[in-house]
């Protein structure tokens, strides 16, 4: 079946349009947030801490603030792209059109993918800035970066199809993404936990996904080989296969 | 020869089992200027969202130009053009972008979609306000640009619901000879009115929508013996003036 690129194109270009009339919004905001984590934590709290697995406490926190600010990146576009377009109902302009589902769902991941990297591009920058960046394996932080991102953006697509007002929208991540996202590993290591606990930070996928970035960033790693890759990627495909039958069945999207 | 829209035996039950359009058939022919008439809740804009894929039709079937609408969505959207009743648009969006987009999302080039939205936006006399956003405009300037997003991939098939509502006298008549000029160049247009005149002036088939069901169909002259007003409240169980007279 042929692709329509023009169609796809258009969605990303429309998306893009769509956020810079918010840059504040959508890069400023977490371009401060990660500062500010990077100067507490590097400089006001980091100084006074010890090494951990051998690194400077800055260098062990850059990657999960890096991590939680691509989820918040990925999931805030697709829920505000998917939910506007039904609020407002310009989904019907993509809807009368040539475009299968595929593509609908391909051009608002390339949007979530395009945000996110720019995101983190700019945490980096920052990163770098403080003399904290490192980058042990690049297309191991690329994987990391662009799974994580598509995973969140196909979640935020879900509630953005299934929410029917603000509060709705918010509701994942206020009670799943931020609690997950603090007590996954981003500012303490596994072995800093009392046995009991340590079920919380391994039962939960965040740790996998911060682990995996900090792997890729500073070779650090607390998860068996593998297991994180794995577990990410099987969660990309149940989401995607998810979101596919959503669309086909037109749910939140065709009357 | 190949109608521009054959809808055979179409039934749309939402979920909460309200029937909106129950088994309804109907046949337009190439190049016909087409008055879909019926009131409020009729099914008349339900039928429409079956046609252009904003519903999904729970059965029968719609072919444009022989092209099934589900089977081959791709090649029946690309031939119909759809200006809603409502304004289904990015408010925050330019003028200009609002029609580019949409010949994006049809798979226009840069360059082609570039020269059709700028001939559109002069022909509607929006190449002044082509940088604004929606929402900055006037209500005829938002129908405007509603009606060029429609036509910007020259759709075969042009479905209008509603498209004067809200629009001023002047406004009105120039959009009229507009769809005039369309028609004569070849392109069939499936118009809803609660305008009775526009209907008459412009149509030349008439369907007559109550209940989800078509109750009347046939050239416009078949409707005009009594006036078109009494022969669609009469077909939609109205009470037409003549019986109404009587009555009294």
């Amino acid at each position: 079946m042929m692709i329509n690129w023009v169609g796809l194109g258009t969605i990303v270009r429309r998306e893009w349009s769509r956020i810079m009339r918010v840059p504040i919004q959508a890069f400023v905001a977490p371009w401060i947030s990660a500062l500010l984590f990077i100067f507490i934590f590097g400089f006001v709290v980091g100084g006074r801490i010890r090494l951990i697995g051998g690194y400077h406490y800055i260098t062990f926190v850059l990657p999960g603030v890096l991590m939680i600010n691509v989820v918040n990146a990925a999931f805030l576009q697709s829920t505000s792209q998917i939910y506007f377009q039904r609020f407002l109902r310009y989904v019907e302009e993509t809807l009368v059109a040539p475009l299968s589902y595929v593509e609908m769902i391909l051009g608002s991941l390339s949007m979530v993918v395009l945000r996110s990297v720019v995101t983190a591009l700019g945490i980096l920058a920052i990163g770098a800035a403080f003399g904290a960046i490192s980058l042990q394996s690049l297309p191991e932080f690329l994987f990391w970066i662009v799974c994580v991102a598509v995973t969140f953006g196909l979640l935020g697509i879900i509630i953005g199809l299934w929410a029917n007002n603000f509060e709705q929208l918010t509701m994942l991540n206020v009670f799943f993404i931020t609690p997950f996202a603090m007590v996954g590993g981003a500012f303490f290591t596994v072995s800093m936990l009392p046995p009991w606990l340590r079920w919380l930070v391994y039962g939960n996928p965040f740790f996998y996904f911060i682990n995996g970035l900090r792997h890729s960033m500073i070779g650090f790693n607390e998860a068996p080989p593998y297991l994180g890759e794995a577990l990410s990627l099987a969660l990309c495909a149940i989401l995607a296969v998810w979101v596919w039958r959503l669309f086909s069945r037109g749910y939140g999207l065709r009357e | 020869m190949t109608p521009a829209l054959q809808i055979s035996d179409l039934r749309k039950v939402y979920r909460r089992g309200n029937v909106a359009v129950d088994g309804l058939s109907l046949t337009i022919a190439p190049g016909d200027f087409f008055g879909f008439l019926g009131p409020n809740g009729a099914g008349k804009s339900t039928t429409i969202h079956c046609v252009t894929g904003i519903a999904t039709p729970t059965s029968g079937t719609i072919e444009i130009f022989g092209v099934d609408s589900v089977k081959q969505y791709r090649g029946a959207r690309r031939l119909i053009g759809l200006c809603p009743q409502e304004f289904n648009v990015d408010p925050f969006a330019t003028a200009r972008q609002i029609v580019e987009w949409m010949g994006g999302y049809f798979g226009l080039q840069a360059a082609e979609r570039s020269k059709r939205t700028t001939e559109l936006l002069e022909r509607f006399g929006l190449a002044e306000h082509q940088k604004k956003s929606f929402r900055e405009l006037s209500g005829g300037l938002k129908r405007r640009v509603i009606l060029a997003r429609a036509l910007v991939h020259n759709p075969r098939l042009l479905i209008l619901d509603e498209p004067t509502a809200g629009v001023d006298v002047e406004l009105r008549r120039d959009l009229w000879r507009y769809l005039q000029d369309l028609n004569a160049d070849g392109t069939t247009i499936l118009l809803t009115s609660h305008y009775l005149e526009e209907v008459e002036r412009l149509c030349r088939t008439i369907a007559i929508v109550s209940k989800g069901k078509i109750v009347r169909h046939g050239p416009k002259e078949e409707f005009l013996g009594a006036g078109l007003e009494n022969a669609y409240l009469s077909a939609t169980g109205a009470e037409p003036d003549h019986i109404a007279g009587a009555a009294a």
